[in-house]
């Protein structure tokens, strides 16, 4: 029992403060700190992707590894101590791996596909809404075409082409928010700002129209 | 579009989930690891941090992020003790 635990403290990495991690990491990077993070991001993030990767794994989490560091020493001097310092790397390397295997996934999509091809309007999908599954109860089908003909016109009356096209993108085809800003030649943070924009119009718009959202719910 | 019922569900959804002021995802980012890190210490980070928490209601691809972040950590766990 003794001879175990001092064999197995022998074969744990002392464990580093934030401060040892920044001071270690600040160039010039020392080489054992970076092999030390290097296999707490590996072990932390084979059981968070796994079922994101359909092979390869551990070539995928060693690429995405090698990747994340770089970014980690770039921004070392960022780090502002509110968390471990290595749940602050793991986040990017997390970030890293999704963003990979997301646009990945989706190289071959363009916003352009979700254009209608047969519309001569060229209009996109949004614009055309209708429902796909056959209704067996006449009743709650023609409340559901009033309700989907009411988000329709608030669409064409309240948003404009671009929130029209990221809701298209993000809401009706689930691409991810990163895929549809690259496309969009914007970024993240203000993708999420048109359509929060968006979202808020038509909530406003319900509103001065006296439409409860739950009661929508309720008759779908 | 074919829209399925579904989608039209979560599209009112989203608008009745709407609110005035809302975080984007790199402000959410910016502070995911200390939301995590509470969540795992079970320090309610809904309180300290509630525009996160709504972020993360809304945005699909951060609340992922924030699962797989906390996956990560937890795996990670006896190496960082």
């Amino acid at each position: 029992m003794f001879n175990w635990f001092k064999k197995s403290n022998k074969n744990k990495k002392p464990s580093r403060s934030n401060e040892d991690w920044v001071e270690q990491l600040t160039p010039p990077p020392s080489e054992e700190s970076i092999s030390h993070l290097r296999i707490i991001l590996v072990r932390g993030l084979k059981p968070a992707l796994y079922k994101y990767v359909d092979r390869e794994l551990d070539q995928f989490v060693e690429d995405t590894v090698q990747d994340a560091l770089l970014k980690i020493l770039d921004k070392v001097d960022t780090f502002r101590g509110e968390s471990k310092f290595t749940t602050w790397a793991m986040k990017i390397a997390v970030r890293e791996g999704l963003s990979e295997l997301r646009r990945a996934k989706y190289k071959d999509i363009s916003l352009n596909d979700l254009v209608v091809n047969n519309d001569e309007s060229g209009r996109d999908e949004i614009n055309q809404m209708s429902f796909s599954d056959d209704q067996p109860n006449p009743d709650r089908a023609t409340h559901e075409r009033m309700i989907l003909q009411r988000v329709q016109k608030m669409i064409d009356e309240e948003l404009t082409d671009k929130q029209k096209m990221a809701i298209n993108a993000l809401m009706m085809h689930g691409l991810p928010i990163e895929v549809v800003a690259e496309q969009m030649g914007t970024n993240r943070n203000a993708l999420y700002k048109l359509v929060h924009d968006a979202r808020l119009k038509m909530k406003n718009r319900l509103m001065e129209d006296g439409i409860d959202p739950d009661e929508m719910l309720n008759q779908l | 579009m074919k829209l399925t019922k579904n989608k039209l569900k979560s599209m009112i959804r989203m608008i009745k989930m709407t609110l005035d002021q809302e975080i984007g995802c790199e402000d959410c980012y910016d502070q995911l690891h200390q939301f995590a890190e509470m969540e795992l210490q079970n320090k309610s980070p809904e309180k300290a941090l509630p525009r996160v928490k709504e972020h993360l209601e809304r945005c699909g691809n951060c609340r992922q992020e924030y699962e797989a972040l906390l996956e990560a950590i937890e795996a990670s766990a006896e190496l960082t003790e």
